[in-house]
């Protein structure tokens, strides 16, 4: 009786707004019309959309992208493997169009570019395919902790299957020792997967030392390039890359849609993973999804054209927002190395504050505490563990990603909000008062725990 | 690129442009496309003052696509922005 009661307003509404009648949104910003709207998601009420700085879980769409996609959502949505009509005809040569595009971009012949899902499935392919295409006389695998959770993940699986992985450790800086990578090749390595840019930390691995490493031993290299494609200058031959994982939608470009470099002289087998119509000559079967294809074609092109002007901006900003927090709050860590670092990623630790906390305090800007696919644990990342901080920092650490439509006053309000809310938190925080009061945490026993 | 044969543009029609870029990017719904597209016009132009008769004719090509692009585009945004603005537009607390 009460339910349909409630309802009998909703469904004797005038026909024309029925959106508005289902709307939280409209209808509860309805009556104070002069107020700004709100949005409230997941019961959390935000006085607008929050600025996005999280570019490193994935990136907004270019309108010039989207430019390029949208007539393949439209007139011309042909099967690229069609090959009796025009329909067909013209959505292949917008594949091939874009293969070369994003084959261009990394110094690659598009013959070596295979379109897949996005690079989770390229590492799969990569890792799991490669090695059970050489199963019989390579038994081994070269990787590091820091690796994204796919191609740690795939090495699990591997190792199940009878493989062996060496996980290096990495050192405090995030950088992967090379000559430690140099010993734990053996004869029967058959893949170092090493990746270019880390998603959590942005540090820049020494891919060229290590790629000329695996051309002396013979091993084939893989590399995870996801994060680094369109914002550091990648050339496969130069730095002797034999594998690596490619993803659209941190380029600007569309999510679901990714590549895969396999290395044609010398020639690099990997067995397949899914059974079909061998598409993609026989290692991604399925229908190749035109619109997204020409979309990644279309962000690399731009990535190619804007590197330097994105680039640059990026370090102004990165510089802007470092300066500008560091200058208000002190105890701040850099997690990884600066020098060799991509500036779009800025990742902080604060000391005597919680991560959750400030998370939840900081609900105008949208960043995370590491990767997107762990965002939902507590657990605190296993790439900062790998580093060696310590857990209590670890817990508190915020990635800011700065991307290509970041703006200087979006930098400025997360400088003030975030700044704002570290001071807020330190305030009630005994810990922060006794270390300003020159007391040594770890020297009190019954205190240690807490973080 | 046959456009690169074309004359260079005058003054008066490289100003045009400008304005015609400034004046699309004014429409997008998306504060971050918005902002991006007037700082990228104004960048490119800048660092183009000075190019020669053959450059300069390109330039002037791919400016006229991007203008079509943002026409385009400003009128997708606008189809489908969303009913809560981004905070920057919004006044401080």
């Amino acid at each position: 009786m009460s339910l349909s009661r409630r309802l009998l307003p909703i469904l004797l509404r005038p026909r024309g707004s029925p959106t508005r009648a289902l709307s939280t949104a409209a209808a509860s910003a309805a009556p104070a019309a002069a107020e700004e709207e709100a949005v409230t998601i997941k019961g959390v009420r935000i006085s607008g959309r929050p600025l996005y700085m999280d570019m490193q879980a994935t990136t907004p769409v270019d309108p010039r992208v989207l430019d390029a996609m949208l007539p393949f959502y439209l007139s011309r949505y042909g099967n690229p493997h069609s090959r009796t009509h025009l329909y067909g005809w013209e959505s292949d040569a917008a594949v091939e169009e874009a293969r070369a595009r994003v084959a261009s971009l990394v110094g690659a012949d598009p013959r070596e570019i295979f379109f897949t899902s996005g690079a989770t499935e390229c590492n799969n392919i990569a890792v799991k395919g490669m090695m059970r295409f050489y199963r019989d006389r390579r038994r081994h695998v070269v990787t590091t902790q820091t690796e994204h959770k796919c191609v740690l993940d795939s090495c699990r699986y591997l190792q199940q299957e009878g493989f062996e992985v060496t996980y290096l450790p990495v050192r405090s800086d995030g950088l992967v020792d090379v000559a430690q990578l140099a010993d734990a090749i053996r004869p029967d390595t058959g893949l170092v997967s090493v990746m270019a840019v880390n998603n959590e930390i942005g540090v820049v691995q020494p891919l060229e030392e290590i790629g000329r490493i695996c051309r002396e031993k013979g091993v084939p290299f893989h590399t995870d390039a996801a994060q680094a494609l369109g914002k550091i200058p990648i050339d496969v031959n130069q730095m002797g890359i034999g594998l690596m994982s490619l993803s659209a939608h941190k380029i600007y470009g569309p999510k679901g849609v990714g590549a895969l470099y396999l290395r044609r002289r010398p020639r690099i087998r990997v067995e397949p993973q899914m059974s079909g119509g061998g598409q993609e000559r026989g290692i991604r079967s399925g229908t190749v999804p035109t619109p997204l294809v020409v979309g990644f074609g279309a962000a690399c092109e731009i990535a190619a054209k804007e590197m330097d002007y994105d680039h640059r901006r990026a370090s102004m900003l990165q510089q802007r927002l470092l300066d500008g927090i560091r200058g208000q709050v002190d105890d701040i860590v850099i997690n990884g190395s600066m020098e060799h670092r991509y500036p779009g990623n800025l990742n902080l630790s604060f000391a005597y504050v919680e991560g959750e906390s400030l998370l939840m305090g900081l609900k105008e800007v949208a960043v995370s505490s590491g990767s997107a696919c762990t965002s939902a644990s507590l657990e605190p990342s296993y790439v900062l563990r790998a580093l060696g901080v310590e857990e209590d920092m670890a817990h508190t650490s915020i990635r800011f990603g700065i991307g290509r439509f970041t703006t200087e006053e979006e930098v400025d309000r997360a400088i003030e909000l975030t700044v704002h809310q570290v001071k807020k938190l330190r305030d009630m925080s005994p810990l922060y008062e006794m270390a300003k009061a020159g007391i040594d945490l770890k020297s009190i026993q019954p205190m240690s725990g807490i973080g | 690129m046959a456009a690169a044969a074309a004359a260079a543009p005058t003054r008066a029609e490289v100003l045009s442009l400008f304005r015609s870029l400034l004046r699309t990017g004014r429409q997008f719904s998306d504060y971050n496309i918005r902002e991006y597209t007037r700082r990228r016009a104004a960048d490119a132009f800048r660092e183009n003052r000075a190019l020669g008769d053959a450059p300069a004719a390109a330039a002037f090509a791919d400016g006229k696509k991007q203008l079509e692009v943002a026409k385009r585009q400003a009128v997708v945004y606008s189809l489908y922005a969303p009913k809560a603005k981004s905070i920057m537009e919004m006044k401080l607390q």
